[in-house]
C-alpha cells in the first residue's frame, strides 16, 4: 500500500487558508466562492454556443462575478458620496455605468 | 421556472452581503440598487462566459477551462482580477486534490493507473475527471 508518489497530501482540515464555509475577515483574494456554483453553471449552460464548461471555469467565473459586484458597488457609491447620502440607489449605478469604460457591457441590460 | 438568461438571478442575500461587505460600515443600499446589481452580476456571467468561449473554440477546445476565463478577463479590461482569481484558483485546485485523494484511497484498484497519469498531467487530470463528471450532466442537454 505505497503511497502515490508525487501526490499532495491531504490538507489538515484548518490548516489551509480557506475551508469550505469559511469566511476570511474581509474579501481576502485567496477565499472560496460565496455565490453558488450551480447557480452560475445555470448561467454558462443559458450560452447555446457552450458545450462544457470545467468545475474550475465556473469557479473561476464565480469568483470573478464576486470581484466584480465589490467592484460595481465602490465605484457606484463614489456617486453616493458626491450627493452626500449614504444609501447607494439606482442612479448611483446608472452613473458609474456611464462613466466607466469597463462597465460599457452593461449599458441597456439593467432595464 | 427562468427561460431567459437575463432571469436566471444569483441568490440576492449573497449578492447583498458582497456589497455591503466593499461599502464602509453604515451605508445602505436601496432595493433598486441591489437588484440591478443583481442583473449586472448576471449580465457579468453571460457576457464573460461568451467571451471565454472564443477562446476555447480558438484553442479547438469544446470546453472552457479555467483560463479561458482569465483571458476573457483580460480581453474584458478587468486585468486587475486576474491576480487574486489566479490565487483563488489555487486554494481551489489544492482542495479539489484533497478530496481526489480521499476517493482514492477507498479505491485501491484504479491506483495503479492513477500513478502514471497523476505524474503527468496533474492538474489537467483534475479538469478531465470534472469534464467526465461535466459530460454526465450534460448528456441530456443539447447544446
Amino acid at each position: 500500500m505505497a503511497a502515490v508518489a508525487g501526490a499532495v497530501p491531504v490538507p489538515v482540515a484548518g490548516a489551509e487558508a480557506a475551508g469550505p464555509g469559511e469566511e476570511a475577515a474581509g474579501a481576502g483574494p485567496a477565499r472560496l466562492a460565496r455565490l453558488p456554483l450551480a447557480r452560475v453553471k445555470a448561467l454558462v449552460k443559458a450560452d447555446p454556443d457552450v458545450s462544457l464548461a470545467s468545475q474550475e471555469a465556473v469557479f473561476v467565473l464565480a469568483r470573478a462575478t464576486e470581484l466584480f459586484v465589490e467592484t460595481i458597488a465602490k465605484d457606484a457609491y463614489v456617486y453616493a458620496q458626491q450627493g452626500k447620502r449614504k444609501t447607494l440607489q439606482r442612479k448611483d449605478l446608472d452613473n458609474a455605468i456611464e462613466a466607466i469604460d469597463e462597465f460599457a457591457f452593461l449599458e441597456g441590460t439593467l432595464d | 421556472m427562468a427561460e431567459r438568461p437575463e432571469d436566471l438571478n444569483l441568490p440576492n442575500a449573497v449578492i447583498t452581503r458582497i456589497i455591503k461587505e466593499a461599502l464602509p460600515d453604515g451605508v445602505n443600499i436601496s432595493k433598486e440598487a441591489r437588484s440591478a446589481i443583481s442583473r449586472a452580476a448576471s449580465v457579468f456571467v453571460l457576457y464573460a462566459t461568451s467571451c471565454a468561449n472564443n477562446f476555447a473554440m480558438k484553442g479547438k477546445r469544446k470546453t472552457l477551462n479555467a483560463s479561458d476565463v482569465l483571458s476573457a478577463m483580460e480581453e474584458m479590461e478587468f486585468q486587475r482580477f486576474v491576480g487574486p482569481l489566479k490565487e483563488s484558483l489555487e486554494v481551489y485546485r489544492r482542495e479539489q486534490k484533497g478530496k481526489k485523494e480521499a476517493r482514492k484511497d477507498k479505491d485501491k484498484k484504479a491506483d495503479s493507473e492513477e500513478q502514471d497519469k497523476s505524474r503527468e498531467e496533474e492538474n489537467d487530470d483534475d479538469d478531465e475527471r470534472m469534464e467526465e463528471e461535466e459530460q454526465n450532466d450534460e448528456e441530456e442537454v443539447d447544446n
